[in-house]
Formats: C-alpha cells, sequence, structure tokens
C-alpha cells in the first residue's frame, strides 16, 4: 500500500516536470519530424538525433571538453578582474567624494556604449589568444560592479558603521569587516547581472577573433558548413550557461544566508 | 551667485573629468611608455574624428549599423510586447511560452549568430534576426513584469466599469506597464546595439564594426580610435533620447519612477 | 569635589535641516561622574540623542568643550561604548560573532575571546543561540546581544540611545534589571538617553531634565532609591513615585513651553 502511494508521487512529479518542459518536448519532436521529413535541408537543420550523434567524433577529437573549459576560464579570468576592480572603484566612490565625482560622469557615458566595439583595440593591444578576451570581459562586466559596490557601500546603515567605529575599528578595518560584507546583497545582484554578461562577452570575443573556445570553435564550424557541429556548440552553449547560473544561485544562497528577505 | 552661473559651473564640473581623462590619454600617448602605434594621441585621434564626420561613406556605414539594430529591435518589440501581455494576462500561453523563456534565459544570443549566418548568409537580414533575438528578452520579460504588476485595484475598477477584456489591454494595463516597457525597451536599445556590431565584426561586408576591422588590419589605429570614440558618442546620444522620450511619456507619473 | 569623568561644558550644535539652520543644542552643560547612572529625559526633538551622539564622537560640537577624563573628545573611542536604539547588530555575523567583535579589535588572543564571549553569552542567557543570525532573533534577544556586545570589551563609559524603546513592555521590563544588574557588577559609568521618564527613576541616581530645543539641562534630580530590594518594592514605593512625579512634571512643562508651530 505504501510501495503504491509512493510510486504514485514520484510519477507524480515526473508528470508535473513534463507538463512543465512540454513546449521544449513539443519543440524537439516538431524539429525532428521536420529535418527527417525533408522539409528542410540538412545542411540548415540537421535532425536533432544526427546533432546528438556528433556529440561522439567531438568528444573523441577533444573538441568538446577542451573549448569549455578554455572559455570558462576566460570567463572566470575577466570576472575575477572585474569584480575586484569593481568593488575597489565603487568603494571608494562611496567613500571619497572626489573619486566620485571624477568617475561618475565617465561611467554613465560609458555606460550605453557596447563594450564590444573596443575588442579591437584590445585585439590590437593584447593579441588574439586569452588576454584579449579577458580584458573585453573585465570591461564590459565591471561597470555592474561598481555600481551594485557603489549601492552597497552606500547604504550601509550609519549606526552599524558607529558602532565598529566605537568598538575601535579604523578606516581599513571599516572597509573590510563592514561595509564589504554589508554590501555583499548588493554584489551578489551584481554578480547575478556580471556572470552572464561574461560569458556571453566571452563567446562573442571568440567568435570575432577566433583563438579556440566554444566561441572560436562554433565559428570556424560555421565557415565549414558543419552544422551538426554548431548546434552541437550552440546545446552547450546553453546548457553551459544554465549550470552556471544555477550555480550562481546556490552561491547566492550560501553567501546571503544570514540576510533576511 | 546667481542661478545661470551655477548651473553653468554645474556643467563645467561634469565636464572636467572628460578633460581630464583626455590630458591623461595625451600625457600617458606622448610620455613614450607606449609605442605610438598603440596609442595614438589625442590630437591624431581627433583629426581622425573630424575626418570621418566630413566623409560620406562614414555615415552610410553608420546608418547601416544604426539600421540594423533598429529594425531588429523594432521585431524584437512587435513580437516580444505581446508574448510578455499574453503571458501575463493568459495562464494558457504563459504555460507554454514561460518554459521557453525560463530555457532560453541562459544562453548568450550571440551564439545563434553563426547559426543565423549559416541559414540567411552574411548581412543585413541575419544581422536584423541576431537583435531581435537578443531583444526578445528583455520585452518579454519587462512587458510581463509590468502588466502583471499592475494593481489588482486598477483592473477590478476598469471591470467594474464595464470595460471589455480588449479594451483593458489597450486602456488599462498598458499604460499603467508603460515604466516597465520603457526600461526594457531602453535596455533592449542597448542589446541591439552591442549585437548589430557584434555580428558585423564576426562576418560582414558592410557596417560600423566591418569599418573598424578594416582601420585595424590597415594599419589606421587613429582612424580605429575614432570610429570607437564616434560609436561612444552615438551610443549615449541614443540612450538619452530614449530616456527624455521616455519621460516625457510618463510626465503623468511620479517622479521617482522616471528613467536615469 | 571629584574630577567629572565627562564634561561637557557650553556646548552648542547647530543642523541644516532642508535649507533651514535648526539649533540643536545651546551652551548646554553637563558634568557626570565616574560610576554614575545618569539618564537624559526630555521632549522629543530636544536634542538627547545628539547629545549622545556627541559623547560618543560621532558628531562634533559648534562650540564648547567635551571632556573625557579630562582629554578633549576628538572621535569615537573604545572608552565610549555605544548601544543604539535600532540595536546595529551586524546582520552577517553570528550571535558569537557580534559579542566577539569589540574583543576581536582590542586584540585579545582568540582563546580570550572565546571565554569572554561565551561568558556574556551565558550572562544574557543565549546559550544556544551562538550561532544564530541575528536575522533570527526577536527583538528582546536582539538587545541582549547589543549589550553583551557593548559590555563585552568593558569600556569605561557607556552610552545608551533609547536602548529598549523598541521593546514591549515585559521585555523591556527584564532588560532594565538586566541593565542594572550589569551596571552595578560592573560600576562602570552610564549614560542613557530615554523619552520613558518611568525607566529613567527607576534606573538611574541621577536624572537629567533637558529643555525644548536648542536644548539645554534645566533641572537635575538626584535619586537615592534602594534598589537591592525587587522590581514591585521599588517601582510601589512612595519615594520612587514622588521623584517620577516630579521628573514627568518637569518634562511635560518642557513640552508644554515648545511652540506651537514645533510641535
Amino acid at each position: 500500500m505504501m510501495a503504491m502511494r509512493r510510486a504514485h508521487t514520484i510519477s507524480s512529479s515526473v508528470w508535473h516536470a513534463l507538463v512543465a518542459a512540454y513546449p521544449l518536448i513539443l519543440l524537439a519532436a516538431v524539429w525532428e519530424a521536420a529535418a527527417r521529413l525533408g522539409y528542410v535541408r540538412p545542411v540548415f537543420l540537421p535532425p536533432l538525433s544526427t546533432v546528438i550523434a556528433q556529440f561522439v567524433p567531438l568528444a573523441r577529437a577533444g573538441d568538446l571538453v577542451e573549448p569549455v573549459l578554455i572559455s570558462l576560464y576566460r570567463t572566470a579570468a575577466g570576472l575575477a578582474i572585474a569584480i575586484v576592480i569593481g568593488i575597489v572603484v565603487g568603494f571608494f566612490m562611496a567613500r571619497v567624494r572626489f573619486v566620485r565625482w571624477l568617475l561618475d560622469p565617465l561611467i554613465a557615458f560609458s555606460f550605453p556604449s557596447p563594450k564590444v566595439a573596443f575588442l579591437p583595440v584590445f585585439i590590437l593591444w593584447f593579441g588574439i589568444d586569452h588576454l584579449s578576451k579577458i580584458v573585453l570581459v573585465a570591461f564590459t562586466c565591471v561597470f555592474p560592479f561598481i555600481v551594485a559596490a557603489y549601492a552597497g557601500a552606500t547604504t550601509v546603515p550609519t549606526n552599524q558603521l558607529w558602532a565598529a567605529r566605537a568598538m575601535g575599528t579604523g578606516n581599513l578595518g571599516l572597509l573590510w569587516r563592514v561595509i564589504l560584507p554589508a554590501s555583499l546583497p548588493s554584489l551578489m545582484s551584481g554578480v547575478r547581472v556580471g556572470v552572464p554578461y561574461a560569458l556571453v562577452s566571452t563567446f562573442t570575443a571568440e567568435m570575432i577573433a577566433g583563438g579556440g573556445g566554444l566561441g572560436g570553435e562554433m565559428i570556424l564550424a560555421q565557415r565549414y558548413f558543419e552544422t551538426p557541429t554548431v548546434f552541437v556548440y550552440l546545446l552547450i552553449m546553453l546548457a553551459t550557461g544554465y549550470l552556471i547560473d544555477f550555480g550562481v544561485l546556490r552561491l547566492r544562497d550560501y553567501v546571503l544566508r544570514w540576510h533576511e528577505g | 551667485m546667481n542661478t545661470v552661473s551655477i548651473t553653468l559651473l554645474q556643467q563645467f564640473s561634469q565636464i572636467l573629468p572628460f578633460a581630464l581623462f583626455l590630458v591623461a590619454w595625451q600625457g600617458v600617448a606622448k610620455s613614450g611608455l607606449i609605442d605610438p602605434t598603440f596609442l595614438p594621441s589625442v590630437g591624431a585621434v581627433a583629426s581622425a574624428l573630424v575626418d570621418l564626420g566630413a566623409n560620406k561613406s562614414f555615415y552610410t556605414e553608420l546608418a547601416v549599423t544604426f539600421g540594423r539594430s533598429l529594425g531588429g529591435l523594432a521585431l524584437g518589440a512587435a513580437v516580444g510586447i505581446p508574448i510578455g501581455a499574453g503571458m501575463a494576462v493568459s495562464p494558457a500561453i504563459n504555460g507554454f511560452f514561460g518554459p521557453l523563456v525560463k530555457a532560453t534565459y541562459s544562453l548568450p544570443k550571440t551564439a545563434l549568430i553563426p547559426l543565423l549566418i549559416l541559414w540567411l548568409g552574411i548581412g543585413s537580414a541575419s544581422n536584423m534576426v541576431a537583435v531581435m533575438f537578443s531583444t526578445l528578452l528583455p520585452f518579454v520579460v519587462y512587458t510581463y513584469h509590468g502588466i502583471a504588476g499592475v494593481p489588482q485595484i486598477l483592473v477590478w475598477s476598469a471591470r467594474a466599469m464595464g470595460v471589455n477584456e480588449r479594451r483593458l489591454l489597450w486602456k488599462v494595463l498598458l499604460p499603467a506597464s508603460q515604466h516597465a516597457i520603457l526600461t526594457g525597451l531602453r535596455i533592449a536599445l542597448g542589446f541591439s546595439f552591442v549585437i548589430a556590431i557584434a555580428a558585423e565584426m564576426i562576418a560582414a561586408h558592410t557596417g560600423i564594426g566591418k569599418l573598424m576591422f578594416i582601420y585595424g588590419e590597415s594599419g589606421s589605429y587613429d582612424y580605429m580610435f575614432a570610429a570607437v570614440t564616434a560609436i561612444m558618442i552615438l551610443a549615449y546620444i541614443a540612450d538619452r533620447i530614449t530616456v527624455e522620450v521616455s519621460n516625457h511619456l510618463m510626465r503623468w507619473d511620479d517622479i521617482e519612477n522616471r528613467l536615469g | 569635589m571629584s574630577a567629572s569623568k565627562i564634561a561637557v561644558e557650553g556646548v552648542s550644535k547647530q543642523f541644516d535641516q532642508a535649507g533651514n539652520p535648526v539649533q540643536a543644542l545651546a551652551k548646554l552643560n553637563l558634568a557626570i561622574s565616574e560610576g554614575e547612572f545618569v539618564s537624559i529625559v526630555g521632549p522629543s526633538g530636544c536634542g538627547k540623542s545628539t547629545l549622545l551622539y556627541m559623547l560618543g564622537g560621532f558628531i562634533a560640537a559648534d562650540s564648547g568643550r567635551m571632556l573625557v577624563d579630562g582629554r578633549p573628545i576628538t572621535g569615537p573611542g573604545v572608552d565610549r561604548g555605544v548601544v543604539f536604539q535600532e540595536y546595529a547588530l551586524f546582520p552577517w555575523l553570528t550571535v558569537f560573532d557580534n559579542i566577539a567583535y569589540g574583543l576581536r579589535e582590542s586584540r585579545m588572543t582568540e582563546r580570550d575571546v572565546r571565554v569572554t564571549a561565551e561568558r556574556y553569552i551565558r550572562l544574557i542567557g543565549l546559550t544556544g543561540f551562538e550561532n544564530r543570525f541575528s536575522r533570527e532573533l526577536s527583538g528582546g534577544m536582539k538587545q541582549r546581544v547589543a549589550l553583551a556586545r557593548t559590555f563585552a570589551y568593558e569600556p569605561s563609559t557607556l552610552l545608551l540611545d533609547e536602548p529598549f524603546g523598541a521593546l514591549d513592555a515585559q521585555t523591556r521590563e527584564i532588560m532594565q534589571d538586566e541593565l542594572l544588574r550589569l551596571w552595578r557588577t560592573t560600576g562602570k559609568t552610564v549614560i542613557m538617553v530615554t523619552h520613558d521618564v518611568s525607566e529613567a527613576v527607576y534606573l538611574s541616581n541621577r536624572v537629567c531634565v533637558m529643555s525644548q530645543r536648542p536644548g539645554r539641562i534645566v533641572k537635575e534630580y538626584t535619586i537615592n532609591l534602594d534598589r537591592s530590594t525587587n522590581r514591585e518594592e521599588v517601582v510601589l514605593s512612595e519615594a520612587y513615585t514622588a521623584i517620577r512625579n516630579d521628573v514627568w512634571l518637569a518634562v511635560r512643562q518642557q513640552v508644554i513651553l515648545a511652540s506651537p508651530d514645533d510641535r
């Protein structure tokens, strides 16, 4: 009796998952059918099954995992730089009025710019390997972090700053022991915005400049009209984006476990 | 000090950081720290910029890029706003598109560019479709949140006055969610420039993205820098226009709700 | 007469409120001896919190002198601990880490920090809550942590800004007795700002009444109640009631003296 009930709940949660994902399943089915029935030429839309089958030779040739790692490395390095610079600049702007006056107009002016327009400059300076892409990622992502750090630093309750001072905390200690932790909620919002930007920037830079990575491999496959491979990399990019977003949420839950709301 | 000189002073103090930036740039360029090929002096870039400004073909290229991004933006709005609105008012539509939105949320839309080039070839078609896809999400999401966030009280009082569902959408829901939709527009505009230029850099025959690469490859770095500067200025102006127009459209709304 | 622990001489302070200058304090004088428990009461907006924050070194005086142990106040310091009305606990730190904060700033060894912090956690009755975050605590518990945090590193003076204002009546009474006990066992100098006259009379051995803005001390009451008995006996005694009525009346007069626009 219990076994039956448990089986019922398992199958009901599977059922719910299916219901939630039905548009995707529908699309997959339509895709496979349209390709197989010859409604579209395979060079434009290979069947889903062919795409999935393409994973195997790519994996064997080492063209599956390595591009992912390369792209992730560039993304992570660029993000790390963006976070550090963003926090330092944002905090400085919050604490020192001159810095705010100096940087505010420059940042506001740069905000609407398509940062990808700077890629030719970065390629000129740093070549077509990792560095130019890392710099593009850093340059694109630093802005949300500056804004987040500034917002976090300026909204620390004055009482908390005063309490720390009364207990003997100096200026540097205040930044490190009070302002930084108090800004974590704001910074994590910056992370949620910045991480997808970083991934996009990496892929874009790789598509433009080559030099390996998922973007580079994808554009290469496009040039040789290897459509199934293009789709494979597309799916991997999708999966990478999804997994990273999932990871960011988990990270946020941990880092902000003390936070109300 | 009277108010006129105060505002002049304010404007001057806002421009001063740019002047300082140019001074710093010139200082680094002239100091010999960096090879002048890598960092043209402010004067070289400025004269290249003037040159471009007098050059008709530069404007043609800009128009091509601009046209692609605005065209894609319009397509994205035409498709995205109805979908977002539909998702907000109809659970069935939400049930269909919701999972699609969630699934593609994490997909960097630039990933579609090679595929679109494969399908539509190099040129404005693939470019505009790429822009459309990248602007879909902001339009869908912001429209959805805008309409879903309309206070129930407004909806109920409209219904009580006998407004039917169609008029409800046009006369109540869309105006009430104007702020959200215009915010989505502003974000989508930024995306549209990025994707249009990125697509041109990846593969194109025309457009400002392609032009910058031509300058890069031919070693005309001062023109390349000038083109980047021109793009920055234009993007800024476009954003400002969007903000001013949006605020004008929302002049009946609270001051806090004004855009940037 | 012993030199004052804390001396406030002719202190004035002006604020800018939406373009209009507001005189918060005008030539205020106050002297506090070591080991005293002084309460400052007065009508709302009279500047009593401003005075406390100036004693804390967070706000500077426009004119006049403020001395602690004969030396001028130049900023916040570990000799003057502050307990804020909204607790000002660090939400990202656990109860333990909050209480240990001041101890760690004092460069104690980590072992001593642990021992002291745990002692205070026992003292305030929060054993078992060491690893909770402040969002998991009730108002009374947060207040206890705030008190413990400031008492733990033993500043010689304690500045309390309406410490029990946000608590319900029962919790407030419990906390008042807690504070009284802590004061009596440590012998620190305590300066408390409160709008609750009964509380001021119950806890302090001197109550200073501040005038309506711009604030000055207009009346002082020395209180010699026998606090070794329990709360019921003190509160229901005639001596307590008499002083409480006097103080209340003095504050009331200040409230009435305020011009109608001010209220």
